[in-house]
């Protein structure tokens, strides 16, 4: 599959979308393909993070633009079984803020003398904004869009295919984020970190065992809650409580929830963006919040508590793509790759307290972080949670709804 | 102060009218191109639509994002965005005026150099600002353990999240913008006139009533617009300091923009605000200029 | 001069001192806290300093954002002063309608602003944000502040001044240099002051005007929000107060700033 960018792959590009259209899966076989996440399934990790190693050596030599044409000077001289292209010297990474293993980049500029330039966004619109405002990236060669919008992406050519020839480490996957449901065989993304989405709550304050989103409803703690400033993740909780899809695109549902949300705003004290400064600093008690960031207030308030409800929660995963305006496309697969190598996957998980989907990294993630359940559940309760699909349209549903809650 | 009353001679040669515009285009030129061009394009975007692929389309112009606009829903937004605004204004020409006269008057030598003083706290981050002020502010932040401390209340009360919280955001970062203009417009008085008032019988309070605030009016015109305009447009402070009930349609437009990804409603949104915002202040420098004769 | 100091006066101008510099306070005392986030005090250390000084995407961040400062105000200042002046000055027909055109970006929402900016050079000139582009945006939505700023400064000025100049013998240049524009002068500088402050701290423009590698400082902590921004930037934040008060007292102790002599004309206001 080739990845670079004049004319000629659109015609793939156009098959691969019709297909994915076409294969448009249902919530129940994704779920279904989610087997034990953190089974012991030890892969070989290793021989994949050696073998990519040698064909780098040559820092800022190609072109800036260059596709993975052979090279002038490598094509059999060495073991290596097929003939790597030379990486360009730099590379354009755009993601969220501390959303990677403190020393990654480091090890990546070391490893392969690529310079990157990591740039960051505040939350998935401006990203989404930034990567679409030319329809191809903006010039960014990395991004890490959540799962739900590869579809869009797909469809609106932001993002190009990968080059798997470059990214052996795919192997180290977990068997049910081979071929994901949103991106068939993984041609276009890699996963990268996965989350679930249920509420904290500060132990000192709260000697209680809160178990249900109910909680989030509940008058004894008025101006103490915040849920999170996040459309889908806000309407998949007032879904949860009404036994509704959380993608659901029927209106009279949608009123339901809406309704619902609209006795819950009083009671709180705000949406929030930052629910990890928010709960250490005293501001809320109870928030809405994600596990990896649940994680993170561990570190300032250790008697910080979370749950994820039995009725029902998201989960969701963020992804790495190469977009399609990328300029430089064969370091970035190598960044794909190196990300996927089990050290380096465990360092991010390890830093972010986000689980990846590393199988073989999990022996060198913490045990704090791999062996909680809340964070790394099980089987049996990742099997009820639910994924946030991409709504296309029907998302102004959503938006005007929340914009009348809001106002 | 009548003599700009008086300056409208018919005698300006053509070569001041050249002078004029020679002065102007430059500025003029510059906002055409980068402002005006660029706002005609998002203007027509707002009588487009949003298509099923999320992209602007222009075949069907109509006025349907107007009107969907002028929800019910969104008026309590509204008015959100106008109270702030204009507590906000009031309070930052209020706290502005003396420490601006004082700084004309008794600065002496040091006037500039008080003058970046002034400025100094917004040569850093704005964001950092305000989170020192949600430090400051939350509930077991500094002031409430102040007031703990000193006995005035037992308990922390919510200052964080609350309208007054953003109204004392809103108002800390536009004082500058109250306070240059002021200075300026309160500088450039002859404080012999005062002296002559005062001379003439008039107590403190009515030398400054008939005399200073007259003379000073420009300044605190422009303070003004330069305060309530932009505060009309800050979403970020309301945010950061404000709470579940303290949304702006200022961030209205923004979810549009960015969480809606329609464009052409949010543009609609905006412009209509814009409209609103003009004539608001026409209006009130209207009524402003009536009441304090000859002023500006 | 009969100058009583009005002890009121004296004392409302030192609290308003002391509410403009609350938050520097709380702002320099946190850079010394020893938690990753800048909410609750978790203890002493002076860490973040040298850290700093190693976050070369930080630095990165600042470089930008003075560049670009610099251009918004050498911009900004120079045409919104000749637009002000000539505002005020001459009477010329359709100035009406370009009191009109300054007040437009002041009143524009932000967004609007910098989605029309990122339509412009985005779809007119295949642009994907720079500095450069940065910098146009801050130029435009400078203009109007100084603009107003100085509008309001020369018209309370006496054009008599200027043409008793003229009649004494200077030309229409001269008369402009040695009288008008020391007349001006401290508008501008206020002018140019509040361009800066606006430039430095801009977000929503930036955001949409900003490509690879010309992150300011703004966005790069706007980024961090959701994750806690952590003391380095109160840390950059001092050392930029501390940088600019030590400029300023330096330059005070060379003299800068004591030209402002009051000058007894009797300006018609």
């Amino acid at each position: 599959m080739s990845n670079d960018h004049d004319g000629s792959p659109l015609d793939l590009e156009r098959i691969l979308v019709r297909y994915l259209a076409e294969e448009l899966l249902t919530r129940r076989q994704l779920l279904h393909r989610i087997s034990v996440v953190g089974a012991t399934v030890a892969l070989a990790p290793i021989i994949a993070a050696c073998g990519t190693s040698e064909a780098s050596a040559t820092p800022g030599v190609a072109s800036p633009t260059s596709a993975p044409s052979g090279t002038a000077g490598e094509p059999t001289a060495t073991p290596e079984p097929t003939p790597q292209p030379t990486p360009e010297g730099e590379l354009f990474v755009y993601n969220w803020d501390a959303y990677i293993g403190e020393e990654t980049q480091q090890k990546f500029q070391d490893k392969y003398g690529i310079k990157v330039t990591y740039d960051k966004f505040p939350d998935a619109d401006t990203q989404l904004a930034k990567i679409r405002s030319d329809g191809k990236g903006a010039g960014y060669d990395i991004t890490y869009p959540t799962s739900v919008d590869i579809p869009g992406l797909l469809r609106d050519g932001v993002i190009q295919a990968l080059d798997l020839s470059l990214i052996p480490n795919a192997r180290n996957l977990g068997p049910e984020w081979v071929n994901p449901g949103y991106d068939a065989n993984n041609a276009h993304s890699m996963p990268y970190m996965w989350w679930t989405t249920g509420f904290a709550w500060d132990g000192d304050k709260i000697k209680d065992d809160l178990t249900d989103w109910t909680t989030l409803w509940d008058e004894r703690f008025k101006g103490h809650m915040g849920m999170l400033d996040d459309i889908r993740e806000v309407f998949a909780v007032a879904g949860f409580r009404l036994n509704l899809s959380p993608n659901t695109t029927s209106d009279g549902d949608l009123d339901a929830m809406l309704q619902l949300l609209e006795q819950q705003k009083p009671l709180l004290r705000k949406y929030t963006a930052d629910d990890i400064g928010d709960l250490t600093s005293g501001q809320l008690w109870i928030t809405h919040a994600w596990s990896g960031d649940w994680g993170q207030m561990l570190t300032d308030k250790p008697k910080t508590k979370y749950v994820v409800p039995e009725s029902g929660a998201v989960r969701g995963s963020d992804t790495m793509v190469v977009l399609s305006g990328a300029p430089h496309p064969v370091a970035a697969n190598l960044w794909i790759d190196f990300n996927l190598d089990a050290e380096i996957s465990a360092g991010n998980s390890n830093t972010t307290y986000y689980m990846g989907p590393n199988a073989a990294a999990l022996a060198l993630i913490n045990p704090d972080i791999s062996g909680d359940p809340r964070i790394n559940p099980a089987k049996a309760t990742l099997d009820k949670l639910v994924e946030l699909l991409e709504l296309g349209p029907d998302l102004d549903k959503y938006t005007q709804r929340w914009n009348a809650l809001k106002a | 102060m009548t003599a700009a009353a008086a300056e409208r001679p018919p005698r300006r040669p053509i070569r001041e009218r050249l002078a004029g515009l020679l002065f102007v285009a430059p500025g003029v030129g510059w906002l055409a191109v980068f402002f005006l061009l660029p706002l005609v394009i998002v203007l027509i975007f707002s009588f487009g639509t949003k298509d099923p692929a999320g992209h602007v389309s222009l075949s069907h112009l109509g006025f349907q994002n107007y009107l969907q606009a002028t929800r019910q829903e969104y008026v309590p937004a509204f008015f959100n965005s106008l109270r702030y605004s204009a507590i906000t204004t009031v309070l930052s020409i209020v706290i502005g005026y003396p420490i601006a006269y004082w700084i004309s008057r008794y600065g002496g030598r040091r006037k500039i150099l008080l003058l970046i003083l002034v400025m100094l706290p917004f040569w850093t981050s704005y964001l950092i600002r305000t989170y020192a002020w949600m430090i400051i502010l939350r509930d077991n932040g500094v002031l409430n353990s102040i007031l703990q401390t000193v006995g005035l209340t037992s308990e922390p009360i919510a200052i964080l999240n609350t309208d007054f919280a953003v109204v004392l955001g809103m108002t800390y970062g536009f004082l500058p913008f109250a306070i240059l203009p002021l200075f300026v417009s309160i500088d450039r008085m002859d404080h012999n006139l005062v002296q002559a008032a005062r001379d003439l019988y008039a107590n403190g309070r009515q030398a400054f009533l008939h005399v200073t605030l007259p003379i000073t009016m420009p300044g605190i015109v422009a303070a003004a617009l330069l305060t309530f305009i932009p505060a009309i447009g800050d979403y970020v402070t309301p945010d950061l300091l404000g709470g579940a009930q303290t949304t702006t349609i200022a961030k209205i437009v923004q979810v549009v923009f960015t969480s809606g990804r329609d464009w052409p409603y949010g543009s609609a949104l905006g412009f209509l605000l814009m409209v609103l915002t003009l004539a608001g202040t026409f209006m009130a420098l209207r009524t402003l200029r009536r009441e304090t004769l000859g002023g500006g | 001069m009969n100058r009583d100091r009005n002890p009121w006066l004296t004392g409302l101008a030192v609290l308003t001192y002391a509410f403009l510099f609350a938050p520097i306070v709380v702002l320099i005392v946190f850079s010394f806290n020893a938690s990753r986030r800048n909410f609750v005090w978790l203890g002493f250390t002076t860490d973040w300093y040298p850290r700093l000084f190693a976050n070369t995407q930080l630095l990165d961040a600042l470089s930008v954002t003075l560049r670009v400062a610099l251009i918004a105000v050498i911009g900004a200042t120079v045409l919104g002063s000749l637009l002000g002046l000539g505002l005020a000055r001459l009477r010329f027909r359709g100035s009406g309608a370009t009191e009109t055109l300054i007040l437009l970006p002041m009143i524009t929402p932000e967004i609007i602003m910098g989605i029309s900016l990122l339509i412009f050079f985005g779809q007119l000139f295949r642009q994907n944000g720079s500095i450069g582009q940065i910098g146009i945006a801050h130029i435009t939505f400078c203009i109007s502040y100084v603009a107003v700023v100085v509008r309001a400064r020369a018209l309370s000025l006496d054009s008599r001044l200027e043409e008793a100049a003229r009649d004494l013998g200077a030309s229409a240049w001269g008369a402009f240099r040695y009288v008008t524009l020391p007349l001006i002068a401290p508008a501008v500088a206020a002018g140019a002051m509040l361009s800066f402050a606006l430039s430095f701290d801009d977000l929503i423009v930036t955001s949409f005007n900003a490509g690879v590698g010309s992150t300011t400082l703004p966005i790069f902590i706007y980024s961090a929000i959701k994750f806690g921004v952590t003391p380095q930037i109160n840390a950059i934040s001092t050392i930029i107060v501390l940088v600019v008060a030590v400029a300023l007292m330096i330059a005070w102790r060379l003299g800068a700033f004591r030209g402002e002599e009051r000058r007894p004309v009797a300006e018609g206001g």
